[in-house]
């Protein structure tokens, strides 16, 4: 009985661990940028167009995914705290006043990932599993 | 009105001829391959551009709202002539319009927006206007100033007052937000916005001129300036705006044109909403020939789909100035109006890019005015009286 237990258990962390260590979006920049970390608030603000730097001054070219994919909700769930919808009300009043527009958008982590690899103003969110030495995580939510 | 079209048809033509300039938008291709190894310093002139020169959008409600209170017509703005009640059973005028919306970037410094919407007007028409039309010119992107006609932030929801899919409420709280003293400026105005550690700060100042009109008369601002000032810090937001202009109001029927007035105007926000839910107050205080009052307290709850909410707004009556000179019996009657507003309701995002909102009004007359009611009967009196509205809209945006 206990062992059947223990079995159970283990078996069960190591699942959750598992689907711990798939999903999960992280914040990431160029290898050849000079910025080492964000907080949620800093990336927040760069992504809704709130500022146009990052802190130390640079020009920041946030990437976003397109909508409905599992990147972009997980991002915007966990570090801008939005929701599909409010973040579409939110570009509504931004866009409809002339205030700005919303980040441009790459198709996947892939495409985000190359993209930010070149430029070292640039700004995405990708898959961890995504990472790989062209990027640094400047942030995990 | 024949400046409104005028501009239309400028821009049009102005919008007109590059268009098939205009670069498509290309994923592969979208981020250009910088040679250089440094990192640039924030430019004057943004080194990184992506998006097409043209963005086309738009968006639009058809809503419908029904009063219990045949006696009088419920209406949400003091230009439209008709309303739920008296004249109609179920109403479309209060919360039924489109708009199209087109952004233009040139360069990096120069862009210009233009916006045409058709509501319900003071000429029972829903005849389309120019709301926005302006050209920007950005020094650094933090600094920028624009030229033609600029809606004015008065209210946190005011530039946006149109847009219902932006917030939550089939309408922002009523009682303040029909004492918007102007929606927009024909001028120029500055915009700076900084940010010191965590805080965001945005300040814009105005001058321009106005004329806005009602059924049967139609009023003009000169000498209008403004100042506003929006605060962020973290999920908290205050914004103060105040303004001062001279108004004179000419009547159709009669071609006469009143005295002029100074109009000073202060108003205060502040909102909290950390994701999960919000509260938003907002208050204002208006001074002519005499004060008045008005503000709204809400709140919501976001479950999902859905964000039911709360909200409560009134108006105080005008007391007049005690050196003005003595006010006629329809200007007492005009700054007597006061009411208040109990609002329950609730939105649903239903799908992508659309919303169903219902809303439930209890609107409180004040006990010695028919409140902000029209098209009441002469003679009969509703003071202090009750009745409910209720509204169910649904908002897209595209």
């Amino acid at each position: 009985m206990s062992r059947h237990r223990l079995t159970l258990s283990l078996f069960l962390s190591l699942a959750m661990f598992a689907a711990g260590a798939r999903a999960g979006v992280v914040v990431v920049v160029s290898s050849k940028s000079t910025v080492k970390s964000l907080t949620a608030e800093q990336t927040t603000k760069i992504f809704l167009g709130k500022v146009v730097t990052f802190p130390d001054g640079q020009a920041a070219l946030p990437i976003d995914q397109p909508e409905g994919s599992a990147a972009r909700d997980e991002f915007y769930t966990k570090v801008v705290r939005k929701n599909p919808s409010q973040l579409t009300a939110y570009w509504a009043k931004i866009i409809f006043t002339g205030d700005g527009r919303p980040p441009m958008l790459l198709v996947d982590n892939i495409a985000v990932r190359k993209a930010i690899a070149k430029n070292p103003n640039a700004i995405g969110y990708i898959d961890k599993t995504a990472v790989n030495r062209s990027v640094r995580v400047v942030l995990e939510p | 009105m024949h400046q409104k079209y005028f501009l239309a048809t400028l821009l049009l033509i102005v919008a007109g001829i590059p268009v098939a300039e205009a670069e498509p938008l290309d994923n592969s291709t979208a981020v250009p391959v910088k040679n250089a190894p440094e990192p640039v310093k924030a430019p004057a002139t943004p080194v990184l551009t992506d998006q097409p020169m043209f963005k086309f959008g738009g968006f639009g409600s058809v809503g419908v709202s029904h009063s219990s209170q045949n006696q009088g017509d419920y209406v949400l703005e003091s230009s439209m002539p008709k309303g739920a009640g008296r004249s109609s059973d179920w109403w479309f005028g209060n919360n039924t319009r489109a708009a199209a919306h087109v952004t233009a970037k040139f360069t990096p410094e120069v862009s210009a927006v233009f916006q045409v919407d058709s509501e319900y007007r003071s000429d029972g028409s829903y005849s389309p206007e120019v709301e926005w039309l302006y050209v920007k010119y950005a020094f650094t992107p933090n600094v920028f100033m624009r030229v033609g006609r600029i809606a004015l932030p008065t209210f946190i929801d005011s530039e946006n007052h149109d847009v219902g899919y932006s917030y939550v409420w089939v309408n922002p709280p009523v009682d303040l937000y029909r004492q918007l003293p102007i929606s927009s400026s024909d001028g120029v105005d500055v915009v700076f916005r900084s940010e010191i550690g965590e805080v965001g700060n945005s300040f814009k100042a105005i001058y321009g001129t106005s004329t806005h009109d009602r059924p049967g008369s139609v009023a003009t601002s000169e000498d209008m300036w403004g100042i506003f000032d929006t605060v962020e810090f973290g999920q908290a937001s205050f914004h103060v705006s105040y303004q001062q202009r001279r108004e004179s109001t000419r009547n159709l029927q009669t071609g006469v044109t009143g005295p002029w007035t100074r109009n000073t105007d202060l108003s205060v926000g502040a909102s909290y909403d950390p994701g999960d839910w919000f509260v938003i107050s907002e208050w204002i205080q208006r001074r002519s020939t005499y004060k008045i009052g008005a503000m709204y307290v809400s709140g919501g709850y976001r479950i999902d789909k859905f964000t039911p909410y709360l909200a409560y707004s009134q108006n105080s009556p005008g007391s007049f100035f005690p050196d003005a000179p003595a006010p006629t019996a329809a200007a007492i009657e005009r700054a007597n109006r006061a009411q208040s507003t109990t609002s329950l309701g609730m939105r649903w995002d239903f799908m992508r890019n659309y919303d169903f909102k219902i809303q439930y009004d209890q609107v409180k007359l004040s006990d010695t005015s028919n409140g902000y009611l029209i098209n009441v009967p002469a003679g009969v009196t509703l003071h202090g009286s009750k009745f409910y509205v209720i509204s169910a809209v649904v908002d897209f945006v595209f």
